[in-house]
């Protein structure tokens, strides 16, 4: 009963991020956060957000009126086009049913209760390593979870094979969740070739297709590139089946407070008895009566700066900068600490830095030099070796290479 | 006529038959048709009603569905006080768009339990005793739904409603884990049956409440959709039901202010609720879904709390709570969205804008007055006016079914169907057409 409500351990994260700010070292380093930082190490408000919210409120019809439980329609639109392609044959179809979430864990959510009320007893496969939320965000409304191979921890490369046996040897129509780019938290994403076996795997198994988009654009800094696995998924499994995109504008357009994603469901090509339009009326019904039972309609602020941004041509234009200035930036920090490792001669090997992608570089520390690298170093980052490249720059990026150098050396015999 | 749901699991089914070919799947699908009996809900209803009135094409068409503030010219316009909230956060601190913490905004959560706890039911001691385990929510819903999720998993699944009540909270309840959802009377011939009301709690299956504890829903202020509010004195017999029967109260404040105009007086329930010289010990926690949708007009921004408070001396209990909320809401959607919060926290950290939020409060408030008295004017209905009975926002009207959508096809007047009528979309230039079919229709 009340008096025997269990305490929670904290949020691993928090604890970096507390333990961080109470640091005193004047050279400290938080390679926990997973937000962008710039080169200063600071927040950055992209410019085609900062045009957009000007915008927002000289525009005289400005106000907080409640959307609709589905969400901003033009937010809904352009997130489609911006994930599936502005020539998507699934768009020009009419096949797709687009709602406004919480961002990307608000989409994950509505994917796990809808699973949860249709599909109770298919199992969900996770990449082994994932995002630590996937696994409570299906188990807590009773969806049993597994996981296929991904991360080969003595190669620092991506397990492929295992990953393929793993969709083979699921049961029929099992439910597997893909990072569509920028894998969290390893970084280390499929090669284009790789991808076609793991779709191809998945059309023979007749398996569900959920893509968790959280990194689009911020990735490579080119949309249509980091949508690869996305569009290749729609083209060639949605002939029969359905598949989920749960879609994150947290970091592409790095707002991350607002809560702005989108969740859409592609409805097969197959002709069925039913008209699509009916198909589609039912499934938003039931999207819309998951959304009104936690939070009747979602938030608004966030959801108009990027339907202002995907509608006006210049914010798009100025939008896409921006994730080059982002990508291009941490890709550089990425260069810069493979190459400072690589000339102090530290043992083992450091290509897997600039292969990897996105925010996150898997390091492959260990536990124990995580440890050491924040007692003698301030340097804080996840204790399975994932470090946010976000957090580097050109001021800090060779000490960091250095107190690793000197760490890695310490545990090598 | 309300059920109309499994017609569109029907649909839905074949919808699935072709979407994938599992059988399991339509096992699961039959068990859950049968299950389910789901009424409508109704904002799809106010949807569906407000999609007909921008395609009616009479000129003195009139919307009196939505529970949104409107001014004198039948406009939605943002608060004098949140513009200037709005320009203090364009100006500073929105430069900063990181995630906010799970449990959300800092300084909105302070600065929210100080004024509920502190300002406007004087229980400073509370916040001081570290009693209340207080997270930012998606607005009032989002506290219910968070509720129920935490009390379904820790406490109790079964919940007493008023009937009528807000239609989304059968909903809400019922997707977040509650099994047991009940109905206490509320209203007959337009007069609150609060007897009625106290034997429904205390009839099966409420009987054994000790070893099971149940919880109960009570509007704070301005029932909805009723805008019936029983008396101080019909509260304290009620609570000391409640209190009696080991309830857990879950007070749903959506209106604070719009009652009286005045946001303190508005929050005399959870003042009663909390008297400690009376109820020593509410041992199941009490509930506070809180909401500035309305009394901001922050609708779209989402910007509420929830507050479990914990009973005296149950030291470490509001730590443990605070990490299950945070569990909760990790696994709903990580944060909460952060700019309605910036703005309400603007406005509660500043004693001189929260002055001018109190005045536009009251201003809102005379004007639904006032558009009460003029319209009593016109049709001498005595309840619009008997300030013991009807409150805030909406008026509940004694019409049938039948004569709503008289109105509507007649008048392109439209009101929902379960009579409830948005007294802020009347103003001076309507009120005459309004009134003059309402008599038509009742006659």
């Amino acid at each position: 009963m009340f008096e025997d409500i269990p305490l929670l351990p904290a949020d691993a994260l928090f604890g970096i991020k507390q333990r961080y700010g109470q640091d005193d070292r004047a050279l400290k380093v938080d390679l926990g956060i997973g937000a962008y930082r710039d080169n200063e190490g600071k927040p950055w408000v992209l410019p085609s957000v900062r045009k957009a919210e000007k915008l927002i409120h000289e525009d005289p019809e400005f106000n907080h009126e409640y959307l609709g439980i589905t969400g901003l329609k033009s937010l809904t639109d352009g997130a489609a086009k911006v994930i599936l392609g502005e020539d998507s044959a699934a768009l020009k179809e009419d096949r797709v049913v687009s709602i406004q979430s919480l961002s990307g864990t608000g989409a994950l959510h509505v994917s796990a209760k809808f699973f949860s009320k249709f599909w109770p007893s298919k199992k969900v496969y996770l990449s082994n390593p994932t995002w630590a939320n996937h696994k409570t965000i299906y188990e807590v409304q009773g969806l049993t979870t597994s996981v296929y191979s991904y991360w080969d921890a003595a190669s620092k490369t991506l397990c492929i094979d295992g990953f393929v046996n793993a969709i083979k040897s699921a049961d029929e129509g099992s439910i597997f969740v893909l990072h569509a780019c920028a894998h969290n938290p390893t970084g280390l994403d499929p090669t284009k070739e790789q991808w076609v076996k793991v779709i191809d795997a998945l059309r023979e198994g007749k398996h569900i297709a959920l893509f968790d988009s959280a990194y689009q654009g911020f990735a490579s800094g080119d949309l249509a590139n980091d949508a690869y696995s996305v569009r290749l998924g729609v083209e060639k499994l949605s002939e029969e089946l359905p598949i989920f995109i749960c879609q994150s504008f947290a970091k592409n357009v790095g707002m991350y407070g607002e809560r702005v994603g989108c969740f859409h469901i592609v409805l097969p090509l197959k002709e069925t008895s039913k008209t699509l339009e009916e198909t589609k009326a039912a499934i938003s019904s039931q999207l819309a009566r998951i959304i009104r039972s936690e939070v009747s309609n979602p938030p608004s602020y966030g959801a108009k700066i990027v339907a202002k941004i995907l509608n006006n041509t210049e914010l798009t234009q100025q939008w896409h900068e921006d994730m080059v200035t982002m990508s291009s930036r941490i890709n550089e920090m990425r260069e810069q600490l493979k190459n400072h490792l690589t000339s102090l001669g530290t043992p083992g090997t450091w290509n897997h830095i600039t292969e990897q992608t996105g925010m996150f570089s898997f390091t492959g520390l260990t536990k124990e030099m995580v440890a050491r690298l924040e007692t003698n170093y301030g340097i804080y980052m996840v204790p399975n070796g994932r470090a946010s490249i976000a957090g580097l720059n050109t001021g800090n990026v060779k000490y960091v290479a250095t107190s690793i150098d000197e760490t890695v050396r310490q545990f090598s015999t | 006529m309300r059920y109309i749901i499994p017609v569109k699991y029907r649909i839905f089914k074949h919808a699935l038959q072709s979407v994938c070919k599992v059988s399991v799947v339509f096992r699961r699908f039959n068990y859950t048709c049968s299950k389910l009996v789901v009424p409508e809900a109704p904002s799809d209803k106010i949807l569906g009603l407000n999609d007909l009135f921008k395609r009616d094409q009479n000129k003195n068409k009139v919307n009196l569905t939505v529970g949104i503030y409107k001014d004198e010219k039948g406009s939605v316009t943002t608060l004098l006080s949140i513009l200037e909230a709005q320009k203090i956060v364009e100006k500073s601190n929105n430069h900063d768009l990181s995630y906010l913490p799970i449990a959300g905004h800092e300084g909105y959560r302070k600065a929210v339990k100080r004024f509920l706890f502190d300002e406007c039911v004087s229980k400073g001691e509370i916040i001081e005793q570290e009693r209340i385990s207080l997270i930012q929510t998606l607005s009032g819903t989002g506290a219910l739904a968070i509720t129920s999720r935490f009390l379904s998993t820790f406490v109790s699944d079964t919940v007493w409603i008023s009937d009528p009540s807000w239609v989304n909270h059968d909903n809400i309840f019922e997707k977040n884990g509650f099994k047991n959802i009940n109905h206490y009377s509320y209203v007959k011939n337009g007069i609150l049956t609060v007897d009625e009301w106290l034997d429904d709690l205390k009839r099966d299956p409420g009987k054994d409440k000790s070893t099971k504890p149940q919880a109960v829903v009570l509007h704070a202020c301005c029932h909805n959709p009723t805008g019936i509010d029983p008396t101080k004195e019909e509260w304290e017999r009620i609570l000391d039901e409640i209190y009696n029967l080991n309830m857990i109260p879950i007070v749903d404040m959506a209106y604070q202010g719009l009652d009286t105009g005045n946001l303190k007086n508005d929050a005399y329930l959870l003042k009663m609720i909390l008297n400690e010289k009376k109820y020593k010990s509410w041992s199941n926690g009490i509930f506070v879904c809180q909401s500035f949708a309305k009394n901001m007009g922050l609708y779209s921004e989402r910007v509420g709390s929830l507050s479990i408070v914990v009973p005296p001396n149950s030291e470490g209990l509001k730590k443990n709570i605070d990490s299950q909320l945070q569990k909760i809401v990790r696994s709903i959607y990580s944060s909460p969205p952060s700019y309605g919060s910036k703005i309400a926290y603007s406005v509660l950290s500043d004693p001189i804008l929260k002055e001018k939020w109190f005045q536009d409060v009251e201003k809102m408030v005379n004007r639904l007055t006032h558009v009460r008295m003029e319209m009593h004017k016109r049709l001498e209905w005595p309840d619009l006016i008997n300030k013991n009975q009807q409150h805030g926002m909406f008026y509940f009207i004694n019409l049938n079914e039948k004569q709503i959508k008289y109105l509507r096809d007649k008048y392109s007047i439209y009101l929902t169907l379960d009579g409830r009528m948005s007294l802020s979309g009347v103003n001076s230039s309507n009120i005459d057409y309004v009134c003059a079919a309402l008599k038509d229709a009742i006659s």
